[in-house]
């Protein structure tokens, strides 16, 4: 699968920043659920083993976009994993938005896995989901 | 001159710069950049944007400061210090910074380069099996949730207590290695469990772990260091930069949260999410403070655990005790922290976001030990260059709020540097300069090549002109740890 992000160089000079989109909220969750997994380690060199299911809603997309990335960090720490990937979808259920993920991976391994960086956390600095010609589009900067 | 911003700057002295109260609406005080005009003209725009931002929250006094190191942060820049009156002032965590309670800690050795030679390829990888570094990493320490809450409280304390350290190493540490006013009780579940088998680790990025080498020509002030326990001659010393892992990273976030609701309770605006701050006498605002406490205490413990760590590598290699090795500790500085201090304007909650406290040798508060000399700075350069040891200055106290500088700072961003180097490259030539480099993460340590940095020579200067630090010595490596 293609995902469309880009790592960006002109912010975040001590950090990560990426810009992700996709033609719908649920498309620009996954390119920006794909960025932060890459950011932490490559995904093809992890296996899978360890799978937490993870739902959550919340009616303002951005928000929830912010705290699902928030929690996949929370679990790179809370148990010593780095991920494969992250099967999402996204649904509307009255006025809120409705996530259901899975996150999978495996136990940190640092003699097979392709580690990057330890992220510290999801910043709100130049946070921003937006449409923008048809497009979805959200700026992230991770602090590593 | 030409800066990276339409701001007006004016000259105080040729390293104090100051931003006037009219440049942004809503401030109220002016700004002030620590810098000579060569590295004032190398700062990003953030800079000025962002201590001017700083110098609108509510109950600030006096200035906002930005130290030479300073680059774009989130909400403060990097290298911004800012007081706030504990009656009208606010607390923020983007002040602090994620990191909490992230520091240098110096150990020194009787051992010489010469002696460590012959060893280090050795000696790196047993403190490379000893220190884990990297994503994900725990530490060897395992804690029930009732330990881990009086590591909360009793900071590097715990660690002597349980065997982790010497009773001595406690007054060679800012604060004593432990805050009072932690409580575990308003700490989250998420930030425990983030960071319960954490400690005894380096995390990635910028920290590391490095063995340096003091040579005579680069003490720059000998009696000073001598009372510090650097003697030159080639003399060994370890360093390591890491702060509180998950558990201060989850707490920021948490707080963050929590103080972006109770902004809109108390009527606060700010210029930037994450300036979310919340009056420092409200029960957020204690609340954070005590959460914050808890945090540094254990940054405090990370890095005593760490010591003990390095201490037993350097037994093993050498075949004599750490004590036998004269092991013993310079100091440990915090550089992202708040804390309650009293200057001329009463009690101040001073926020440091990658910057150091630089008490003078008048300051009441430092111990017996460091009247004479002012209080260690501890100042860490790229992998590539090396760090600085000063000494803080009763000038500081008088016109930083105690504050310096606490790093190089970067001047290329992350995603430029890996497209620039390669870390296998890097680790091999670095390796012919007699620097011996052991990663996690070969895509990590081309981000920390030593050209994404300011020289740190140049950064030292600037506050050493300014008075507000002096320097002591300079530290080049020959070993580096990296997560």
């Amino acid at each position: 699968m293609a995902w469309t992000f880009r790592f960006l160089e002109e912010i975040a000079l001590a950090d990560i920043g990426f810009e992700a989109e996709g033609e719908s909220v649920e498309e620009v969750f996954r390119c920006a659920t794909q960025a932060l997994l890459e950011s932490m380690a490559n995904p093809a060199t992890v296996s899978g083993g360890w799978e937490r299911a993870i739902e959550r809603s919340d009616v303002d997309p951005s928000a929830l976009l912010f705290d699902w990335l928030s929690e996949v960090v929370y679990w790179k720490d809370a148990a010593g994993v780095v991920f494969r990937e992250a099967p999402l979808t996204l649904t509307r259920e009255g006025d809120a938005w409705l996530l259901r993920a899975r996150l999978i991976g495996a136990p940190v391994d640092q003699q097979i896995q392709e580690l990057h960086a330890d992220v510290k956390a999801v910043t709100k600095h130049l946070y921003e989901l937006k449409r923008t010609g048809g497009c979805w589009k959200v700026r992230v900067v991770l602090d590593v | 001159m030409h800066l990276n911003t339409d701001m007006t700057v004016n000259r105080i002295t040729d390293e104090i710069w100051e931003i006037p109260l009219f440049e942004k609406p809503g401030m109220l005080v002016p700004a002030r950049i620590y810098a000579t005009e060569g590295i004032l003209q190398a700062m990003d725009s953030g800079v000025f944007d962002q201590v001017t931002n700083v110098a609108c929250l509510p109950g600030i006094r006096r200035y906002a400061l930005c130290m030479p190191d300073g680059h774009w942060g989130y909400g403060f820049p990097i290298g911004g210090v800012a007081a706030f009156d504990v009656q009208d002032g606010v607390i923020s965590p983007g002040g602090v910074g994620y990191d909490i309670n992230c520091g240098m800690r110096l150990i020194r050795t009787d051992l010489t380069l010469a002696d460590v030679q012959p060893h280090l390829e050795r000696l790196m990888t047993e403190l490379f099996r000893r220190v884990p570094a990297g994503v994900g990493a725990n530490g060897f320490v395992r804690l029930s949730g009732e330990e881990f809450g009086r590591v909360m409280t009793h900071g590097a304390r715990w660690c002597v207590e349980r065997g982790y350290g010497w009773h001595r190493d406690l007054v060679r540490m800012e604060e004593g290695g432990c805050i009072e006013g932690a409580d575990p009780s308003i700490v989250t579940d998420h930030a425990i469990q983030r960071g319960i088998n954490q400690l005894g680790t380096l995390g990635s990025g910028n920290h590391y772990l490095e063995v340096q080498v003091v040579s005579n020509e680069r003490i720059f002030d000998p009696v000073t260091a001598a009372a510090l326990g650097i003697t030159g001659h080639e003399q060994i010393a370890v360093t390591v930069h890491c702060g509180s892992r998950g558990f201060g990273h989850q707490l920021a976030s948490d707080y963050l949260k929590v103080f972006e609701k109770a902004m809109r309770r108390y009527g606060i605006t700010v210029k930037d999410q994450q300036l979310a701050c919340a009056p420092f006498r409200s029960p957020e605002g204690q609340d954070y403070f005590s959460a914050m406490n808890c945090a540094a205490n254990t940054a405090f413990a990370n890095r005593q655990v760490i010591t003990h760590q390095i201490r037993e590598a350097f037994a093993t290699v050498f075949g004599q005790s750490a004590e036998a090795l004269g092991m013993e500790l310079v100091y440990d500085v915090a550089h992202n922290i708040a804390k309650v201090e009293r200057y001329a304007e009463g009690e101040l909650v001073v926020h440091r976001k990658g910057a150091t406290r630089a008490f003078g040798p008048g300051s009441p508060e430092l111990p017996e030990t460091f009247r004479q000399t002012g209080q260690p700075v501890i100042c860490g350069g790229s992998m590539e260059t090396g760090s600085y040891l000063l000494v803080g200055t009763d000038q500081a106290v008088r016109d930083t709020f105690g504050s310096t500088m606490h790093g190089a700072g970067r001047t290329m961003s992350r995603a430029q540097a890996k497209r620039t180097f390669r870390g296998e490259q890097l680790q091999q030539q670095m390796k012919q300069r007699g620097i011996l480099v052991k990663a996690v993460s070969m895509s990590g340590l081309a981000e920390e090549a030593g050209l994404a940095y300011k020289n740190i020579s140049e950064v030292v200067e600037s506050v050493d002109r300014a008075g507000i630090t002096k320097k002591v010595a300079e530290l080049r490596p020959i070993g580096n740890i990296k997560g």
